[in-house]
């Protein structure tokens, strides 16, 4: 076998020095396809932009497609398939923020060359409402009036089903000129509208094709590549959208494999298969040490905070002086340093850094001080650590789950004397287990689906909302938080944002942890990468048109 | 031994019949479902999926559905594979675990059974110790230790073998070796006990008393006797082989069979994790009967009736 090898690989190298050399000595060279090998991380469950909800999805669709709006790299929207972002100035948004009104650029077309008109985006959307297709981000666009009604209808008949989708208020008024109406007035219903969910989808390709309009050649879209190949289990390939309506991409090619194992990914990364890699965790430290490799390393924030959440309606948790001693009884600067290996930011608050409603000034309370810890305790109501019962901690028995939570019992034993008993679960009995608010303490993270407080405060701490397993609640807050969803003046809004938070870090339903920092190896050929603080486990992937390859 | 088929067959039947209740109510009763989101979904999504996939009927329904599906050779849908049936992805990775496999269990045929013949026939030898001593190693290594050994050293050190991937001949190399080194060391050792056995057996000392050669007595009264152990433990083997192994095909990234049932049971896929199970099933049971028909080709003194 080896022997085979050998003479194949020596025969290839004398094929690619006959072709090589005589091109390299030559006057003229024709340019290397640029290609781009990235790592997807697994099987997209479906890149059906209206179904699609997890981040290796979206990675492809943001290739292929493209939306009314856009996000730049500061995550503030420009304008991609419409003309202009709607305002209240340009009449975009009428007076009581209840209509918007989307003004199509003219020259955008599909892959195949078809004009891409507000049909296809009264189409995909009233599509995203079908209780049918069962699309699992619909909930975020409730607000649109009818839709909520539309897609709670599984049960009905197809008359039925068919008179309320008739009823959404979405409207091609002409083909460059789109009408949303909404229940009520959303201040962030432009980010939405710049999310993947609302991307225009072909009506003709699935009528023509059903489930399988999301396989190639039938996946057409309107963005700057195009689908050419999905081999499933194993890789897919995007081309270069040459009949692209605006500036095409600088890449020829891009290939995603599909690596489900991280060591592997490294490895391949390695042995020159991929151009960009996670590192295995527990190898940062040895990744930043080693001479070639350090200077590959790019390291970004994310708008993801990570936490213990208390359930605070179990005791002892629900007594708020404890859950303030937790907080700063662990040093979160030894946790970023010893478990993640310097990679990410001490959390103090909920709200990370680079959200509008951060403040580097909030929690100071928390920061590490075994002092101000006992005297929260005395505050709770125990006299030492020792009086406090045994406190249970769950978390779901994978990664690097085991040392953080290893490092959580040492700290609040070493620091406040109370014993912490740690209860691993399989992943999916642990997320039910939380979801279903039987926890008392457990290990948990958020990140954004966009970048705004109304994503990151309501969902998780307002009475009874679908996130809040803390079991918060607090009637000041959830006024104010109604308030903040709906008010249009931007400032205003912020600040009622800012305010619930301060409520939200006060009140500590949950011992925060820690902000992200996203640690990849990027090959230096790679060049023009441009991260933003969205992007999921594909780094870079809402702006790979920009992307070339150098030396 | 028509009869004996038929029977076996019948019983395949009800052995599928039983592996797919027991699995399917554990797959039910086993907290979480396919919705339980971290992030979790909005109670309308919840129930507009379980709408779609039947999931809102009572278990009994659910399993009746499911059967009569699977009498259609229908085994249902995937919902972490875009919907696809079951069965086209099934049909689509067995190929390359097959092509794996049987790989790999040659290789272990081919390296096992030689090495742990010659080893007996040399006893106490210097090939003996050194077959002794490799095959202890290779049945003690894990596949995925000895997997991330042979890609460190052959594609990152050395550059020869890409880390992984399918589609072409070198991508085979390095899973196959890692996955024919525990059946191989396995195969080798069984082999080496049971011609020592077979060496001392009375029938072989009356073959050599009666002046037959040497090489006639080897190949025609030692191997074949010593090989009906081997044979009763490659059959499972093969079976394990070809139904695909998850921390190989995870390691080397190989489109197979193998991840589908472990990645079906984290995401709770129940189309995936009963169509996993029920083709183990039934891999199984069939090379476990084609096995006992073997039987009676090497070993003359076996019949069915």
């Amino acid at each position: 076998m080896d022997m085979k090898f050998v003479t194949r690989l020596l025969l290839l190298i004398t094929v690619i020095s006959l072709i090589v050399l005589p091109t390299a000595c030559g006057p003229v060279a024709t340019a290397a396809p640029q290609v781009l090998r990235v790592n997807l991380a697994g099987e997209p469950a479906t890149i059906d932009p209206n179904r699609a909800s997890w981040s290796t999805e979206r990675t492809v669709i943001m290739q292929v497609f493209e939306g009314l709006l856009g996000f730049n790299q500061d995550l503030t929207l420009r304008p991609v398939g419409a003309s202009a972002i709607p305002t209240l100035a340009n009449k975009g948004i009428s007076a009581d923020g209840k209509t918007y009104t989307f003004k199509l650029k003219p020259n955008v077309t599909w892959s195949d060359g078809k004009k891409v008109t507000a049909k296809d985006y009264e189409y995909s959307i009233k599509r995203l409402f079908d209780p049918d297709l069962a699309a699992e981000y619909t909930s975020f666009y409730f607000d649109i009036t009818g839709g909520k009604a539309y897609y709670s209808a599984a049960k009905e008949s197809a008359e039925a089903k068919a008179g309320l989708k008739s009823k959404v208020e979405v409207k091609a008024v002409d083909d460059t000129t789109l009408e949303i109406k909404l229940d009520n007035a959303r201040p962030t219903f432009l980010q939405l509208m710049a999310l993947w969910p609302v991307y225009p989808v072909r009506e003709d390709l699935v009528t023509q094709f059903g489930d399988k309009w999301i396989e190639p050649p039938n996946y057409i879209g309107n963005g700057p590549f195009v689908l050419t190949e999905w081999v499933h289990e194993d890789h897919i390939t995007l081309k270069k959208n040459a009949n692209y309506w605006g500036t095409k991409a600088k890449l020829d090619e891009i290939q995603l494999k599909m690596i489900t194992d991280v060591n592997a990914q490294f490895a391949a990364y390695k042995n020159n298969e991929i151009d960009m890699s996670l590192v295995p965790a527990g190898t940062e430290k040895a990744t930043m040490a080693d001479p070639a490799l350090s200077k590959e390393i790019l390291r970004h924030a994310e708008l993801t905070t990570f936490g213990f959440q208390f359930n605070v309606s179990k005791p002892p948790f629900d007594n708020k002086n404890l859950r303030k001693a937790l907080n700063a009884a662990v040093d979160r600067e030894a946790f970023i340093n010893n478990v993640r290996a310097g990679i990410g930011k001490p959390a103090y608050s909920w709200i990370p850094p680079g959200m509008p409603g951060y403040d580097a000034n909030l929690g100071s309370d928390y920061h590490f001080n075994v002092e101000k810890a006992k005297e929260f305790l005395k505050a709770a109501g125990y006299a030492d650590g020792s009086k406090v019962p045994e406190l249970k901690m769950q978390y779901a028995d994978t990664g690097t789950n085991p040392t953080i939570a290893q490092f959580l019992q040492n700290q609040i034993k070493v620091n406040l004397g109370i014993n912490v008993a740690l209860e691993p679960m399989e992943r999916a009995a642990f997320t039910k287990f939380v979801n279903s608010e039987q926890h008392t303490w457990a290990w948990f993270g958020w990140g954004a689906d966009y970048p705004d407080p109304d994503n990151w405060l309501p969902e998780l701490f307002g009475t009874d909302a679908g996130n809040n397993h803390t079991t918060y609640s607090n009637p000041a807050f959830d006024a104010l938080s109604a308030k903040a969803k709906v008010e249009l003046d931007n400032t205003k809004r912020l600040q009622m944002w800012a305010d619930a938070h301060k409520m939200i870090v006060d009140d500590a339903p949950v011992l925060f942890m820690q902000y992200r920092e996203r640690f990849r190896l990027v090959k230096p050929t790679v060049k023009g990468l441009k991260t933003t603080s969205m992007d999921g486990d594909v780094c870079g992937d809402m702006f790979f048109y920009e992307v070339s390859r150098g030396e | 031994m028509t009869k004996f088929i038929i029977r076996r067959i019948f019983w395949l039947a009800v052995v599928l019949l039983v592996v797919s209740f027991v699995t399917f109510s554990l797959m039910h009763l086993v907290p979480g479902g396919p919705w339980d989101r971290e992030k979790e979904l909005a109670p309308q999504v919840v129930e507009a999926l379980n709408q779609k996939y039947g999931l809102d009927k009572p278990f009994l329904n659910q399993y009746g559905d499911y059967l009569w599906g699977l009498l259609h050779g229908d085994l249902g849908v995937s919902y972490t594979r875009q919907d696809r049936d079951v069965s086209d992805i099934l049909a689509q990775g067995l190929p390359k675990t097959a092509t794996l496999g049987v790989t790999a269990f040659v290789l272990a045929i081919l390296l096992g059974i030689p090495l742990g013949m010659a080893a007996a026939l040399k006893q106490n030898s210097g090939l003996d110790y050194v077959s002794v001593f490799f095959s202890t190693i290779f049945a003690s290594i894990p596949g995925f230790v000895l997997g991330i050994l042979l890609i460190i050293v052959f594609s990152v050190t050395l550059h020869w073998l890409p880390t992984g991937g399918w589609g072409k001949p070198e991508q085979v190399i390095l899973p196959a070796i890692a996955l024919a080194a525990l059946p191989g060391a396995y195969i080798a050792r069984i082999t080496r006990a049971s011609t020592l056995e077979v060496l001392r057996q009375d029938y072989i000392r009356t073959a050599y008393a009666k002046g037959l050669m040497e090489n006639i007595i080897l190949l025609r009264h030692v191997l074949r006797n010593a090989l009906i152990p081997v044979v009763t433990t490659a059959g499972p083997e093969l079976a394990f082989l070809i139904s695909g192994s998850f921390i190989i095909e995870q390691l080397f990234s190989i489109p197979g069979i193998g991840r589908l049932f472990v990645n079906g049971v984290f995401a709770r896929d129940y189309g995936l994790i009963m169509g996993s199970i029920l083709f183990y099933a039934f891999t199984v049971a069939t090379i476990n009967l084609v096995v006992d028909i073997l039987y009676v080709v090497i070993d003359p003194r076996i019949r069915y009736e």
